[in-house]
């Protein structure tokens, strides 16, 4: 007996299957968070160039919404960029 | 007893002697008050992102330790009196990872 995978059916397949126009796609939001998971790079102080990609222009902390990062490890991103700040890393 | 960080920012314009006596210090004064010194890393000369108190560049010096409170009391009270330093700050961690370098590469490349 083969199980159904429901994960994968519920979803439509073609974004033009869609009821109405106007109802946004679920594909285009459906992103994952870049810093969980495995073989995820470690977040710490010392790693600016991994923090360097989570900060603006002009040294401001990037807002979850934009870059999709879990809240978990947000939390944890903000406390290891203000102590790379503190040694004028970044 | 617990595992810290402590990184060192010393100021640009000091010479290479003065530099070994201040790694000197911050080293007995981890080992005389029965802390247990893991490893020194010598991040070099990096340039800073905005200016520090009229400086552009420092010398890093990062230091890895197994101590108690009394350590840390002493570390903190000579860092912030210390003139030839700017800046100080000092991170407890659960567990330390002496294997990733991430400054080593900088050095190499100025060589």
């Amino acid at each position: 007996m083969k199980r159904k995978n429901n994960k994968f059916n519920k979803r439509p397949q073609n974004p033009l299957n869609k009821l109405s126009l106007f109802q946004k796609s679920d594909s285009r939001f459906s992103k994952k968070c870049p810093l969980s998971g495995k073989e995820a790079p470690i977040i710490d102080y010392k790693n600016v160039k991994l923090l360097r990609r989570y900060v603006s222009d002009t040294n401001k902390i990037m807002p979850s919404r934009i870059t999709s990062v879990s809240q978990n490890k947000q939390r944890k991103l903000t406390s290891e960029i203000k102590k790379a700040k503190i040694l004028g890393l970044i | 007893m617990s595992f810290y960080e402590h990184t060192i920012i010393a100021k640009q314009d000091l010479s290479t002697p003065e530099l070994n006596n201040i790694e000197k210090k911050y080293k007995e004064i981890i080992t005389d008050t029965d802390g247990k010194l893991i490893k020194v890393e010598k991040w070099g000369l990096l340039s800073f992102a905005k200016k520090i108190r009229s400086y552009n560049k420092g010398f890093y010096i990062h230091y890895k330790f197994e101590a108690e409170n009394k350590t840390l009391d002493e570390i903190k009270r000579n860092s912030i009196i210390d003139n030839s330093l700017l800046r100080h700050l000092t991170v407890k961690y659960k567990k330390l990872d002496t294997e990733t370098e991430y400054f080593k590469e900088n050095n190499e490349k100025k060589k």
